[in-house]
């Protein structure tokens, strides 16, 4: 009999904890196949193992992360229809994702009409976190486009002087938005770029864009495209036996620019929040971990890989700070994070505010530079002693 | 001057690229008056159908086992995409099909390779040669003889041989060269290999210098299209001549005018084509008889 009443008992807890232990459902979009795959699958690679990691000490509040992960293929319709799903059937608390700008800016408007949170970790464009007014609940954790061209600007004339810019930017709204950035960014230290040339998806001849640009006097290209495309520039500037340096946009670090361009990419520059070199304890276990779980030497995109991961954290932060999964209260709890969250891209203390929705400000990124195949630190001295963990300052 | 010279060089390079695909749209037409819109697509299964095998077997060995595949990829595409449209005299569902077809082979290709673009090993140095200042690459002129090279083997052979004279009889008039005992379905279908052989060996011939994967054949098979409307459908030597054009001026009009207009002019000269001598600069009128 009291042995009875002590197995109903402990049944009737199981069973209430269960009830309480209902996962909380984190979505996940982003490109698992096509042009920008490596980049959406090591994004997702780094949030499963913060998911992992989280999951295995405990989880959130007691609480499993489950997350529901859709390829969004890069494709702007197909990430609205996946929005709606991860809204309306499955209930997401909170949705991590979006490597491609027009698939984030067409899909988050339904998350902002269904008050429910986005972490945008990697895609670029300026408009994302600006794109709704507060109570905005869109936020991101990469560097945008006007961080990057201000870099990328800052880079080749300050510090390398550089003198003759010519800028090549492929016709997408990635390049062309980019390009505006980037000849802003030289007008304000008063140069004017002496070429600006365009050239489409899947062109394999750039001969008249860098003949032009070539004639023109540039002494540094400066570039706004994708992985394949940049490689035909190397390639081509290779063939017409003209070197001069390439910065651009941190696509220069993409798998399908390095491997194709080959020796021809080698010194090619440009601004990442990551960079897989083990610099301090928490990079190193990070790379190390990933390496374990994914069986790779090189990550296929450090930077998308470790911003994915840092946005796992943010959010658990934010939920644990509501102790609640309800949309606006972690919204509000991201505008005012009261902890610390000690991430591999930085150490993220009050990344974000009511109007600030950018975790990454522009003292962040560093330059990398492609060597012996891999990117690499392009200024060590960036990096060294204190300098390790470069984190926002205080508004 | 010599930078005149180097446009036309590179222009000449992209353009051969052009028409050696063009050449396979014209190859079915001739015979059938059906065209395989999945070329770009035969070019694309070629070239990573080569790209598999050139790691087992080296560059020249694999040409031949890429050429196999081409000569069966059309007789698919053939069987299941055109045969019933011929017989049934449909103005339109070969279009469908082999639109459809080329689709699959894309699916089907992204499935096996993924989707990134990938780098086909060189079978030449990557250093680029230099002629009085106008610098072009091993391949490069790899590309052009071997297209020129293709293309007069498949004319030669439908002028000299006897089964080439059965492509050509059908071509002239497929009722008649039925009457005289040539097996004209046959005969077509073999059109369709000889023309997926040619794209898949332009895929191996230009994946070096374009890079390869599921997409290239998209945005080249259109091109080629273009080229073998300007040239005309029913000339060998009009597609070469046309994809040269339409090269040379991109090249062109992307370094005189902008970079942002190096397409357009193609796409005028098309349409001037269209308007004026429908055929193709070196087509025939041929008069459709209803």
């Amino acid at each position: 009999m009291f042995r009875n009443v002590i197995a109903a008992a402990a049944v009737s807890v199981l069973l209430a904890g269960t009830a309480l232990a209902q996962p909380i459902k984190v979505g996940l979009s982003g490109p698992f196949t096509g042009g920008s795959a490596s980049m959406g699958v090591s994004m997702r690679d780094g949030v499963k193992l913060a998911v992992g990691e989280i999951n295995k000490a405990g989880g959130i509040m007691g609480r499993q992360i489950q997350l529901i992960e859709r390829d969004d293929e890069a494709k702007n319709e197909l990430g609205v229809q996946i929005a709606q799903e991860l809204i309306n059937k499955e209930q997401v608390v909170a949705t991590l994702g979006y490597i491609n700008t027009g698939v984030a800016l067409a899909s988050q408007r339904f998350y902002q009409e269904a008050e429910i949170p986005v972490l945008n970790n990697v895609a670029t464009g300026t408009a994302i976190s600006s794109q709704f007014k507060s109570p905005n609940y869109i936020f991101r954790t990469s560097a945008n486009d006007a961080i990057q061209s201000a870099m990328i600007a800052a880079e080749a004339v300050k510090r390398q002087g550089f003198k003759t810019p010519a800028i090549l930017a492929d016709s997408t709204n990635y390049g062309q938005l980019g390009r505006q950035d980037l000849t802003s960014a030289l007008a304000g230290m008063g140069l004017k770029p002496v070429a600006e040339e365009k050239f489409n998806i899947g062109d394999t001849d750039m001969t008249a864009q860098l003949l032009r640009a070539k004639q023109a006097g540039a002494d540094v290209i400066l570039t706004y495209a994708i992985g394949p495309e940049l490689a035909q520039i190397a390639n081509g500037m290779a063939k017409l036996g003209w070197k001069v340096p390439m910065i651009g946009s941190w696509t220069l670090s993409m798998a399908t620019f390095i491997d194709n361009a080959g020796a021809n990419g080698e010194g090619a520059m440009m601004p990442q929040t990551f960079i897989q070199t083990g610099n301090t304890p928490k990079r190193k276990a990070f790379i190390e971990a990933y390496q374990a779980a994914y069986k790779v030497d090189r990550i296929p995109s450090p930077v998308s890989a470790a911003q994915g991961y840092d946005s796992v954290y943010l959010l658990k932060a934010a939920i644990e700070q509501a102790k609640s999964t309800d949309g606006g209260k972690i919204r509000a709890a991201l505008e005012n994070l009261q902890t610390k969250v000690d991430g591999v891209v930085t150490v993220y203390d009050k990344p974000f505010s009511a109007t600030d929705h950018e975790a990454i400000s522009g003292n962040i990124p560093v330059f990398g530079v492609v060597k012996g195949g891999r990117v690499v630190v392009a200024h060590p001295d960036d990096i060294a002693g204190d300098k390790a963990v470069r984190v926002k300052p205080k508004s | 001057m010599q930078i005149l010279a180097q446009l036309i060089a590179s222009g000449i390079a992209v353009g051969m690229i052009y028409g050696v695909i063009a050449f396979g749209y014209q190859l079915t037409f001739a015979t059938s008056k059906t065209l395989n819109f999945g070329q770009g697509e035969a070019l694309m299964l070629g070239s990573l159908v080569g790209l598999t095998v050139v790691t087992f077997t080296g560059y020249w060995i694999m040409l031949p086992i890429v050429l196999a595949f081409g000569l069966l990829q059309g007789a698919v595409v053939e069987r299941l995409g055109v045969r019933q449209a011929i017989r049934t005299k449909s103005e339109a569902g070969w279009i469908m099909a082999t639109i459809a077809l080329g689709i699959i082979f894309k699916n089907l290709a992204e499935n096996i390779w993924g989707r990134d673009a990938l780098k086909f090993p060189s079978p030449l140095p990557e250093a680029p040669l230099s002629f009085m200042g106008v610098n072009v690459l091993p391949m490069e002129v790899v590309i052009v003889f071997g297209a020129l090279g293709m293309m007069l083997l498949v004319e030669l052979f439908n002028r000299r041989s006897i089964y080439g004279k059965a492509v050509v009889a059908t071509a002239n008039d497929r009722d008649a060269a039925g009457l005289m005992g040539i097996n004209t379905s046959l005969v077509i279908t073999f059109s369709y290999s000889l023309s997926s052989m040619t794209a898949a060996f332009a895929g191996v011939l230009v994946a070096p210098v374009t890079l390869t994967g599921a997409s290239m054949g998209g945005a080249l098979g259109l091109k080629a299209f273009a080229v073998a409307i300007i040239g005309g459908l029913s000339s060998g030597m009009g597609v070469v001549v046309g994809g040269l054009i339409l090269g040379i001026t991109e090249t062109l009009t992307g370094y005189y005018l902008s970079t942002g207009y190096k397409d357009v002019p193609g796409l005028v000269l098309l349409l001037l084509v269209l308007s004026f001598k429908p055929s193709g600069l070196f087509g025939s009128a041929t008069i459709k008889k209803v």
